[in-house]
């Protein structure tokens, strides 16, 4: 009984952990809050479409295609709005309303393009191109279920799970084993200082904007597989959930976020299991109560005022 | 005449007589009190934003929990509307009692516990659990005090007296104090500033006209569903109205619901087809163009805002 | 200075506020105004595009055969479509279905679909004393007997939805073997009150059936593996799902990635919205779902407007880009539109009591594509029942209905257990 939401929760988690990382990556190094973060996700959903039902391939090549697209529309959005924003008094705040007419836009774009029925790709679809590759993980072709432990899980999760492993280490590596990542880590911890010393800060902060709507657009790939099926109003959910998981984790720090997203996963399959009807509940009071105890979050610094 | 009355006659008094005026020449009394309420909520957010530096991003929170105290009031109780509303500010009152402990976190962490703790008692009254009370997600009927005439008188009322304190606030050594904390929060504090208290008290006079505002809209309404009166909107509609306008002061919040919100019905009853692209794409361009308010298009030239 | 500020406002209303009411059209109009609202985005703007697109088909086709007939006036009449959109904001909702009575003066007040949005409208149209032609707002606490002023068009009120999935399970199903019951439900409106209904169907009917598993999810819910194995350990022998359309996606989703297979499984939507169940869940993962049978699928015999077949023809000629599913929905908007055209055709006045008089009038007598046209006293929808059917596939790999309950309209025999 308590087995199966434990590795659920686990594998979800991992998927949510891919899901919150890019807010998180944009919120460290710039202090916006990208209220469009779901938004980028619903779209990363879209060119999956666009993949399996225009070009008829496996839905995981969308996983390079997407990243790739969304860091050049990062790194444009940035040059188009984050100046501009930076100058005002108080761009942490602004960004919330700029972020929010943006999500508007995004998603009356799309509504205008596609309509605004329920949109998915059939389950076995996804890494069909490597059957042989789900094969030895367990699965059945077809897209079977996957045992893990004596239990039965979607392959979507598991393969979703590695994939967000995968983007995890290569933030890790980005972001400790790179220069532009070592830039990037200072601009974190100390913007001022970083302009002072003769850092490139827009060029650090577009690379990080790029690469976190990138992230997002990854995780959005999945989310017909992860949530059953994607609207153009899917945004402003998954927003809310990404934020609760990135500020779990502690803002700012984006290898948090995996913590943040494990520790979600297992609570929210736990609360399922067990009191089904309180489940959307938990999510937020956990939150709530993490703030308060730590309020840094699990892997924060101190941030807390007065 | 000090600027206290000066304030008070210039600025509320006509306001309070266009209300008055208003239901006689112009049928859509509805519109009139959504009116009223998003200026009542602007100006709540005025006050814990404008002279705090809090964010309220789950703003709505106190909005839905009033609405919510109203109904009980009158289907448990049997009171009459008024005191019901009064009871509707005290739900709120307490709501923010309840979340004081918030004001320890700072910038982006409290806009997001905000919006958390919103999501939580949503979550809370909507569920089939409390039916008995809340009448959970089924939605509540309140027949017997549906009276629009007296709610609108209600809240304009509220209007008033939140008007009374955002221009006392302007006008006292308080709300001098408060944005001296909001810009420097050590030094306030070491000239002596009781930060704390006199935050707290910024926070629940806010959570209050939320409030109240929850509870004549309940009284208007009647017929509604949690996800009527919790709906995210209220929060980002206050928030960006309040913040286009020009925050911390008693004409900004005005402005920006009466230009804003206008706009926006105008644009709801002219226009048939991408009304949400146009709304997005002009509160783009307001913080783009215009970060610090309208209000600050006449402090530029050095003229003083009330 | 503010009691000053208090005086004056209250003079102001005393003075203001009498309310204008409707006016009685005395010669013909050029036109009778339709008012009503819909979301194009947000989060009911799914459910809400094709009930405004099967009432908008109408229109256009009414227009082109130059109006419809109006009996008030002896004659035809276009229709003046006035929509507002309220991108699923209810505040807003309430703004415009208040203009669309003050300002706009619409003759017919024709409220958004679904409970959430249809809420505002109640209030506001008893406030006028208009009558609410209520499209698939099913709330019970919009209808009581002391309101005139609303009646609901292109579906049963959510208590009665289930009566053929209770009597199913517990007249036929202790012969099948069916003793073990497990109720999943999404908390809202819609799918709790069926729920609640289900529930109290079957134990009032004292028949060897238990209910094993009887848990609410929040609506918000698309996830439901570890739900589907806490169902499992339940050990049912039917599986009574009651969720929105993302909810029954996701589920029957979940069940086809997790691989569990229950005896019995009956969900809502694949029945009401087949076509978009099919794309996003598959055909295999439709096969031998138990579900409600749409009109679309009961070619009921009509005595007024188009039959499915012509009207789902006219609909893929109209909305031939494919944004928007044709389904229950679109049907509920298209009945909405008839039971107006009937009634207009029927009233001796415009006057919103003689609306009303004339709605009631059509109940029984009204045969359309969604069936039977009935209401009880207090406006809501009694007849346009949906049978419980089961969904196969045919020789060919397409989705086809088998009604199953009750018998009189069935059309095979249920597939139980599942093989």
């Amino acid at each position: 009984m308590l087995a199966y939401p434990l590795i659920a929760g686990v594998l979800f988690g991992l998927y949510f952990s891919l899901l919150g990382i890019g807010l998180n990556l944009v919120f460290g190094v710039m202090r916006i809050v990208n209220l469009a973060h779901g938004d980028f996700l619903m779209l990363g959903a879209f060119v999956a479409f666009g993949v399996f039902y225009l070009l008829g391939l496996d839905p995981l090549l969308a996983v390079p295609l997407a990243f790739v697209l969304f860091v050049i529309v990062g790194i444009v959005l940035y040059g188009l709005l984050v100046p501009r924003l930076q100058q005002s008094r108080d761009p942490e705040m602004l960004s919330i309303i700029l972020f929010f007419g943006l999500s508007q836009v995004i998603e009356a774009l799309v509504t205008i393009a596609f309509g605004t029925s329920e949109r998915s790709i059939p389950s076995r679809e996804l890494g069909s191109l490597m059957t042989a590759a789900a094969k030895a993980l367990g699965a059945k072709p077809e897209g079977g279920p996957v045992d893990i432990l004596g239990q039965s899980f979607p392959a979507a999760w598991v393969i979703s799970a590695v994939v967000s492993v995968i983007a995890i280490g290569l933030v890790y590596v980005y972001l400790y084993r790179t220069r532009l990542g070592t830039l990037t880590r200072a601009v974190m911890s100390r913007r001022d200082e970083a302009f002072a010393t003769g850092i490139n800060v827009d060029r650090v902060c577009a690379a990080a904007f790029g690469i976190g709507l990138g992230l997002a657009a990854i995780a959005g790939v999945f989310a017909p597989f992860m949530f059953g099926s994607v609207t153009p109003a899917f945004g402003a959910d998954a927003t809310v959930t990404a934020f609760v998981i990135v500020v779990l984790g502690s803002l700012g720090n984006p290898l948090g976020t995996a913590l943040g997203g494990i520790v979600y996963g297992i609570c929210y399959m736990l609360v399922q299991t067990f009191l089904s009807s309180w489940a959307d509940l938990l999510p937020y009071v956990l939150l709530i109560v993490v703030l308060l105890l730590r309020p840094s979050g699990l892997l924060g610094r101190k941030v807390r005022v007065a | 005449m000090p600027s206290f009355v000066r304030h008070m006659l210039l600025i509320v008094a006509p306001l309070m007589a266009a209300f008055a005026i208003l239901p006689g020449v112009y049928d859509n009394h509805l519109l009139l009190f959504n009116f009223v309420i998003f200026l009542i909520l602007a100006q709540g957010v005025n006050i814990i934003y404008g002279f705090t530096g809090y964010l309220p991003f789950g703003y709505v929170g106190f909005f839905g929990a009033g609405a919510y105290g109203f109904a009980i009031m009158v289907m448990h109780l049997q009171a009459p509307a008024p005191l019901a509303v009064l009871a509707a500010g005290v739900v709120g009152v307490l709501l923010g009692l309840l979340l004081t402990p918030l004001l320890r976190l700072s910038g982006a962490y409290f806009a997001i516990a905000n919006l958390a703790a919103a999501l939580a008692v949503l979550h809370f009254v909507a569920n089939p659990a409390l039916e008995s009370i809340t009448k959970g997600p089924y939605g509540v009927a309140l027949n017997g005090t549906f009276n629009p005439t007296l709610a609108y008188i209600g809240a304009v009322i509220i209007l008033a007296l939140t008007l009374g304190f955002v221009v006392f606030l302007r006008n006292s050594s308080f709300g001098m104090a408060l944005q001296a904390v909001r810009e420097d929060a050590v030094s306030a504090a070491m000239a002596g500033v009781n930060v704390v208290k006199m935050r707290v008290i910024a926070w629940l006079v806010s959570a209050l006209v939320a409030g109240l505002a929850g509870g004549v809209f309940a009284w208007y309404v009647s017929v509604f569903y949690p996800d009527n009166v919790f709906s995210s909107d209220f929060s980002i509609f206050a928030i960006v109205f309040a913040l286009f306008g020009g925050v911390a002061t008693i004409m900004g919040p005005i402005v920006g619901v009466i230009i804003l919100y206008g706009i926006y019905n105008l644009i709801g009853f002219t226009t048939p087809q991408y009304f949400q692209l146009i709304y997005g794409v002009l509160i783009m361009a307001l913080v783009l163009f215009l970060p610090a308010g309208l209000v600050s298009l006449a402090t530029r030239r050095g003229w003083n805002v009330p | 200075m503010l009691r000053k500020a208090i005086t004056a406002f209250g003079l102001g209303a005393v003075m203001g506020m009498a309310l204008a009411s409707p006016v009685l059209a005395a010669d013909a109009p050029a036109e009778i105004k339709l008012g009503t609202l819909y979301a194009s985005s947000g989060r009911y703007a799914s459910i809400s595009m094709p009930v405004h697109a099967g009432l908008k088909l109408w229109v256009e086709q009414k227009n082109a055969e130059g109006g419809v007939y109006v009996k008030a006036f002896d004659k035809k009449i276009p229709i003046k479509l006035v929509a507002y959109d309220d991108q699923s904001n209810t505040a807003t909702a309430s703004t415009l279905y208040n203009q669309l009575i003050t300002q706009d003066k619409v003759d017919l007040f024709v409220a958004d679909s679904g409970s959430v949005l249809t809420a505002p409208a109640v209030t506001i149209a008893r406030d006028h004393k208009m009558f609410l032609f209520d499209q698939t707002g099913t709330g019970g606490s919009f209808f009581s007997k002391d309101n005139p002023y609303i009646a609901l068009m292109s579906d049963p009120v959510s208590t009665i939805w289930p009566k053929p999935i209770a009597d199913f399970l517990t007249k036929d199903g202790p012969a099948l073997g069916i003793k073990r019951v497990a109720i999943l439900y999404s908390t809202n409106e819609f799918t709790g009150t069926q729920a609640n209904s289900l529930r109290k169907f079957i134990k009032d009917a004292n028949a060897p059936i238990e209910i094993v598993y009887d848990q609410g999810v929040p609506t918000e819910t698309t996830n439901y593996t570890v739900i589907l194995n806490n169902i499992r350990a339940a050990k049912p022998d039917a599986v009574i799902h009651l969720g929105y359309a993302p909810n029954d996606i996701a589920f029957l989703r979940n069940v086809q990635d997790v691989g569990i297979k229950f005896n019995m499984l009956f969900c809502i939507y694949p029945g009401l919205e087949t076509e978009l169940l099919e794309k996003n869940v598959g055909a295999k993962g439709l096969q031998h779902v138990f579900t409600y049978v749409p009109p679309s699928e009961m070619a009921y015999p009509v005595n007024f407007g188009m039959n499915i077949a012509d009207y789902k023809k006219a609909w893929d000629k109209k909305y031939a880009d494919g944004k928007i599913e044709f389904g229950f929905n679109a049907v509920a908007g298209y009945t909405t539109a008839l039971v107006i055209e009937k009634t207009l055709s029927v009233a001796t006045s415009l006057d919103q009591m003689e609306l009303r008089k004339a709605v009631f009038s059509l109940s029984g007598n009204l045969k359309t594509l969604d069936g039977t046209f009935a209401l009880d006293e207090t406006g809501g929808q009694i007849g346009e029942l949906t049978p419980l059917g089961q969904l196969e596939l045919n020789d060919h790999g397409h989705i086809k209905f088998v009604a199953i309950y009750p018998h009189e309209v069935a059309t095979g025999k249920p597939v139980y257990p599942k093989p």
